[in-house]
Formats: structure tokens, sequence, C-alpha cells
């Protein structure tokens, strides 16, 4: 059975290509033959997170226009064969695309690939409503701030209106420590107001970001806890029951002094 | 959609009705005519109209008199345009409602609401409003009657939109951004506790208060 995921948030910015490149991968890593779409037509960078750019031809415009077969314009990651990304336009703009275009894009590739993972633009205008086409999950992304989960609350009720009632939460940019002070939503608020299934916490990790710039997404890096966190996702992807890991909120130092001060009194 | 010659507005002090000054007295009769057909017995009978007569001429004014009180309803000059600004804190939401014609709306209408409202959705309803499920924040619940939430309230909710002074909020955790009720507005602590009972909200002594209910 092949699965259709967008990956969709309404706020810009809180994650959306960085979760689609790593749980592409990490799909891969497992297997899994996977196609990636960026649909964020004029401001594609799936292709940069993955470090294909260098190896992209066609896009996704020459696609739905006809010019090219599919086949012809997926470009295949240098490590996982399996593993395929259709890029998009960086000139083109977001009507070059309708949702009958994709549904029809992604009705094609789901005979041949277990997952097709769609990198939705932010907004809920012409861009959204065509990534979200032909999807059978969405994947909502949001951050533990007042705002991006009022977004995420607006695109889920954009979600129910538009028939797709598989939706899935992950939560991105957690940062413990502030949320243990009090300074940042916690996860139980996120849940209580959007009560939609959660299927990942990734903490805010400086390796997501510097395994970006490298064209390697952070999955599957052992040191990193978001590279944990993205690994989790795909295992629950796969049907996996797994728990939610505990955070390192601090260091080893204020651990031992904790401890100390505990035996004391 | 073209500009409807003639259009009825709930607001807080009752309904406004707010007439194209360029159209014929005959454009006129007609539209009222088909307004008022379109939901009988909507308005009571002795309902008057607040007619906003800036720029229209003396004859439509008697016209538009006559016409009402053929149907029972009155009907009282009124010289502003448009209502007064208001106040900053509310300029995201206007205290007047275009009342939507269309179907269902009968007065003492219960809508039931079998879902969460989420952020950017509103609803509106002549009568009260059930909702089996969360009021998101950013979402808008106006009720012509009470409104009652079985779950959790943490948008926007106006009970008594039209001036019902004696309708409630009901919800089993309550915390709104903002309570109206009839003309009365009610803002949220800036740090928000959550309850762990059902409370209503009403007015008491001329002001929106707050109690603890069994349910
Ligand atoms: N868990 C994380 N920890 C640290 N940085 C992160 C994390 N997730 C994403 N980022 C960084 O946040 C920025 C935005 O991420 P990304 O481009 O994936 O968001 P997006 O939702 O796709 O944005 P857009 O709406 O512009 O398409 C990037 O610089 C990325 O490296
Ligand atoms: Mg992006």
């Amino acid at each position: 059975m092949s699965e259709v995921i967008v990956v969709t948030s309404g706020k810009g910015g809180v994650g959306k290509s960085t979760t689609t490149a790593n749980l592409g991968v990490g799909l891969a890593m497992r297997g899994k033959k996977v196609v990636l779409i960026d649909t964020d037509t004029g401001l594609r960078n799936l292709d940069l997170l993955l470090g294909l750019e260098n190896r992209i031809m066609y896009d996704l415009i020459d696609v739905v226009d006809g010019r090219v077969e599919i086949k012809k314009a997926l470009v295949r990651h240098k490590k996982y064969e399996n593993l395929q990304l259709l890029p998009t336009s960086q000139v083109k703009d977001k009507s070059a695309v309708n949702p009958a275009d994709l549904m029809a894009l992604c009705d094609e590739l789901r005979k041949e690939y277990d997952f097709v993972i769609i990198d939705c633009p932010a907004g809920i205008e012409q861009g959204f409503q065509t990534a979200i086409a032909g999807a059978d999950t969405a994947i909502v992304v949001t951050m533990p701030e007042v705002s991006a989960v009022r977004d995420a609350d607006k695109i889920i009720g954009e979600l129910g209106r538009s028939e797709k009632d598989n939706i899935k939460l992950i939560i991105n940019r957690i940062r413990p420590a502030m949320v243990d002070s009090g300074e940042m939503m916690d996860m139980d608020d996120i849940n209580d107001i959007l009560a939609i299934k959660c299927i990942g916490q990734v903490p805010d990790d400086i390796k997501v970001v510097t395994s970006a710039n490298r064209g390697e997404p952070v999955v599957g890096d052992g040191d990193s806890q978001a590279g944990k966190a993205y690994e989790n996702i795909v295992g629950r992807l796969l049907g996996e029951d797994i728990p939610f890991m505990e955070f390192e909120k601090e260091g080893f130092f204020k651990k031992l002094m904790k401890a100390f001060k505990l035996s004391k009194d | 959609m073209s500009r409807d010659l003639v259009t009825i507005k709930g607001g807080k002090d009752g309904f406004r009705l707010l007439v194209d000054s360029s159209a014929s007295m005959e454009e006129i009769e007609a539209e009222i005519k088909k307004k008022l057909n379109e939901n009988p017995g909507f308005f009571p009978e002795g309902t008057k109209f607040e007619l906003e007569v800036a720029d229209l001429d003396r004859s439509v004014k008697k016209g538009i008199g006559q016409i009402l009180s053929q149907h029972g309803l009155g009907v009282e000059m009124s010289a502003k345009k448009e209502p007064p600004p208001a106040p900053a804190e509310k300029s995201q939401m206007p205290p007047q409602y275009v009342i939507q014609h269309g179907g269902n709306v009968e007065a003492q209408e219960m809508t039931v609401v079998e879902h969460t409202v989420r952020g950017g959705e509103e609803i509106t309803s002549q009568g009260s409003v059930l909702i089996m499920g969360n009021i998101n924040p950013g979402a808008q619940i106006i009720a012509g009657g009470s409104i009652d939430v079985r779950g959790t309230c943490r948008g926007m909710v106006h009970a008594g939109a039209w001036g019902d002074t004696s309708a409630v909020v009901i919800a089993d955790r309550l915390m709104p951004t903002q309570i109206r009720i009839a003309n009365m507005i009610a803002r949220s602590p800036d740090i928000m506790e959550k309850s762990d009972f059902a409370e209503r909200a009403s007015i008491k002594d001329g002001q929106i208060i707050i109690e603890p209910i069994e349910r």
C-alpha cells in the first residue's frame, strides 16, 4: 500500500522542508521507495536540503506541461537510490500548477513508490490547495509558539473542509529548558488545542542547520537529538509504536549539582 | 454579488435599515417586501428599524415607513450614517453583524455544532448555539440567544448578539479571549487560569459575571 503525504503548516519557516527531507531520507534508509515533490514553486529549496541542486534537469512544471515524462524529471539521491526528488521551478509561480495536475501526478507515482511526500508552500492560498489535492495523509508541522499553533489550527480546519481527515502533528524546534521554565508552550497545551494525533516532537538542534547546509539531512545521526526524533517519526509512519523520547535538558554538570543538592536535604 | 439596495443589519440596539439613496421608491418597496417575506415571522410585530436618513428623500422616508407599518413594524429615523467607530480594542470585529438571509433563520432556533470550531472559523446563529467540542483561539461564535460549549472555550463568544441581555454563555472550561453578552464586553485576564469546573457567564446588575455551575 502506498501513501501520499503532504507536509504543511500555515505559518512559514516552521520546518516543512526540513521535515520532508528528513522523512524522505529516513524512509529510504529503511528500504522504502520514496519520491519527494517540492511544490513551493518560485521558492524551491528541497533540492538544497538534499544536496541535489546541481543534478536538476527538469522540474514539476515541465512535467505538468507535458514537456517531459515524470521519470526524466526525477532526480535520484546520491546515497539512497530508492529516494527520488521531483524539484520545482525557481522562476515560475504557484499558478503554474493546479490541484488536478497534482492529483494526476500523485496517482501516477503511487503505482511505483511506497511513499510520495509533498513539501507544501506556506500560507492557505492556491499553492496550499494544489499541494494537498492528491494526499491521503497530511502532516501538520508547528512550533511551540502561539502564532504557529494558531496557524496550524487554521490549517487543520482548512484540511477538514477539503475532506482530508487523516491529519497528524509534528511539533518542531522544541526547547525543553524553555518549556520547563514556562517560557514556551508545553506539549500538552498544544495537543489540547489542536487535538490531532501527534507523531513527532523534534527539539531545536543546531545540527539540523549544519547538516542542511551540507545537503545531508540529520536523520540517522545518532549524536543528534533531532536526528533521533526524525528516526522515531519514520518508525511511527511505518506503524511502530515508539514512545516519545525525553529530551536532555541540562548538561551533566548541572544534573550532578542537582543530585548533590537533593541528597543534602 | 451586486450591491443590495436595501440591507438589514442587526446591531446591538436592534435592527438598522440601510437604503441606497440612488434607488427609486418602487425598487426600495419591492426589495423590502422581498426581504421581509424571505423570513416570515423573523421580525416580531412591533420591531422598530432604525433608518439611516442622511441622504434619503423625504418622500422615500415616508414610503418606507408606510411599507413597514403594513407589516406591523415600526421605523425610527437616525441621522448618523454609520455606527460610531468601535474602540481600538474591538476594531477586529464591529459590534454588528449582517443577518444572513437564507434558509434556516428562525427565531429561537438552536444551532448544534458537532465538532471543534478552529481558529478563523465563525459561526453565526439567530438562535442559541450548542457546541459539542472546543472553541479554539481565533474562532468566533455569534448567537442571538445563549451559547453552550461542551468542551473548552478559548475563542470569542457573543451571546445575545442582537440585544438579549438574558442570554448566557456556558462552557465546561470557560477561558475565552472575550465574552460578549448583548452590548457588554468582558475580556479575559491577561494571564488565563485553567478552570476545572463548568462555568456560566451572564449579565447581573449591569455587568458580566462568571460563576461555577453544576452539570
Ligand atoms: N529542529 C530544528 N532545529 C533547529 N533549526 C531548525 C529545526 N527545524 C528547522 N530548522 C531551521 O529553520 C529554518 C526553516 O526551516 P524550513 O525551511 O524547513 O521551514 P519551512 O516550513 O519549509 O519554511 P518555508 O515556509 O519558508 O517553506 C531553516 O533554517 C531550518 O534549518
Ligand atoms: Mg519550505
